[in-house]
């Protein structure tokens, strides 16, 4: 097995990988871009932060469960609305060529001083900046908690498998490589192993085509910046 | 049907992520907290050429790729079924050639098996899948606690983060890597499956280095949880476990990988 975990085993850092000094003891992900947080215009009742844990608050033992139910649809438009109205998001916001990855409940532990809130923890790819948003939305509060904007590359949103589909079907090298038979199988997030290859560090799907009987035939690499097909292979030689 | 389930001495709660398959969350073990969450971020898979000439091998020409294990891949419904010394939970998901089974078993001896179950066609033979767990163990508590692994025929602590592949010892239970708690004793022991070739990452908790949505940073940095890998001491603090497995597909099929985790020193 050794030989075959060579690209996992690339990406490995030393085992004794020294922090950058900014971290001082926290740390940040890379290529973050923070900037202070904006906090619009108070709600009613805003719950203000603890300046000190309290003692019930430290102890993991008796986190509320229901913190992290799912999200209800109101939830999560008021988590999106706090989200675009922040400053730092504003270009995103008026551009609007983004999409929503996912929303999801987000429990931190004590004695954060947000144990305890309801959270939502957004995901956005910024199509305009070629960035990703990963935010915290505390909804008790109605801020923006923590947010990190970086060249990381989240999960495709299913907006972005289907238009994937929807770019390979149309496209020529590929339809003259599909049997008959053949339909789009899956979508799959690619990324490349080396800068040559174009879905290195450009937001790309991959579409397996086959049969129904779930044997691939046609693998096409969709492009999502440009919305083109940028390599289509024969599964054998994938 | 109730996401919280007692049973078996355990008392934990569940929820199907959108990417990360079945999460297990607040899981105590006779009334003792064990785990505030653990989930199964991703499975990447990567693909070989096989060739018999070393010169005319290409190496792996195209990168790894991915696809989210959650509600737009579940088959049918997450079952809980209660079995003879336990309760499990399990969930098939489908991405077009992949297919998989994740299972979540609680005995009630302590043991739990977070696994999957690996199948399907894959769109050739040479490729190899790489699941990846996140536990975060709160033992008694969320700090004091120490991360250690088997070497040199006796435990050995790890003082700081890092990445420690299974170097083929073991202790006599088959035990590997453990999470010590400082002030119970008690422990999380980690027994990988023999076949997995796995390894494990020990990072310190930090608020903001959750479970990413994807394996993937910016292009040419290291991938998660590689990526949240520094030089931070563990000893006395949270610490957070990543299990990988690398699973090629000339292992015979279907292939159950993933630990076998057993919590001791909590007393019966």
């Amino acid at each position: 097995m050794a030989p075959l975990k060579k690209p996992v085993k690339a990406a490995k850092p030393a085992k004794s990988k020294p922090k950058p000094a900014a971290s001082a003891g926290r740390k940040s992900a890379p290529a973050a871009i923070k900037s202070p947080p904006f906090r619009p215009p108070p709600r009613p009742t805003p719950p203000a932060p603890p300046s000190t844990p309290d003692s019930s608050k430290a102890d993991v033992t008796r986190a509320d469960a229901t913190l992290f139910d799912p999200l209800t649809p109101g939830e999560i438009a008021d988590a999106l609305r706090t989200l675009t109205e922040d400053r730092r998001l504003s270009s995103m916001a008026k551009v609007g060529r983004y999409r929503v990855i996912c929303n999801e409940p987000l429990v931190v532990k004590p004695p954060h001083w947000m144990a305890g809130h309801r959270l939502v923890r957004v995901v956005i790819y910024d199509y305009a900046a070629d960035r990703a948003v990963d935010a915290c939305v505390d909804l008790d509060a109605g801020v923006v908690a923590h947010l990190e904007l970086t060249k990381g590359q989240p999960m495709l949103s299913r907006d972005e498998e289907a238009l994937a589909v929807s770019i390979a079907m149309v496209d020529d090298r590929v339809r003259e490589k599909l049997a008959i038979g053949d339909t789009p199988q899956s979508t799959l997030h690619y990324w490349g192993r080396t800068s040559e290859d174009l879905a290195y560090a450009r937001r790309s799907a991959a579409v397996v085509f086959g049969r129904p009987d779930g044997h691939a035939s046609v693998i096409a690499v969709v492009d999502l910046i440009e919305n083109l097909v940028t390599q289509v292979v024969p599964a054998e030689l994938w | 049907m109730s996401n919280m389930i007692s049973e078996a001495n355990w008392k934990f709660h569940w929820r199907l992520t959108e990417s990360a398959g079945i999460m297990i969350y607040l899981a105590d073990f006779r009334g003792r907290r064990v785990l505030w969450e653990a989930s199964l971020p991703y499975v990447t898979i990567d693909h070989q050429r096989e060739t018999l000439d070393v010169k005319d091998d290409p190496g792996e020409v195209h990168g790894p790729w991915w696809v989210p294990l959650g509600a737009r891949t579940l088959e049918g419904p997450v079952r809980v079924q209660s079995f003879r010394g336990g309760v499990e939970l399990s969930a098939a998901f489908a991405a077009g050639p992949y297919h998989y089974t994740q299972l979540w078993r609680f005995h009630d001896d302590g043991r739990i098996s977070p696994w999957l179950t690996i199948y399907g066609p894959g769109v050739h033979d040479q490729h190899t899948y790489h699941p990846h767990w996140r536990f975060d163990f709160d033992l008694d508590g969320a700090r004091d606690d120490a991360f250690e692994r088997f070497e040199d025929n006796r435990w050995q602590r790890v003082e700081r983060e890092g990445w420690f592949p299974y170097s083929g010892e073991a202790d006599e239970h088959g035990n590997v890597w453990r999470q010590v708690d400082f002030g119970s004793g008690a422990a999380i022991n980690i027994r990988p499956h023999s076949w997995d070739d796995a390894e494990v990452f020990a990072i310190r908790y930090h608020d903001g280095e959750w479970a990413p949505y994807s394996p993937r940073s910016a292009a040419g940095s290291a991938t998660f949880p590689s990526a949240y890998v520094g030089d931070e001491p563990l000893d006395g603090d949270d610490v957070t476990l990543w299990y990988v497995a690398h699973v090629h597909f000339d292992q015979s099929f279907p292939y159950t990988a993933g630990p076998w985790i057993k919590v001791s020193g909590l007393g019966k």
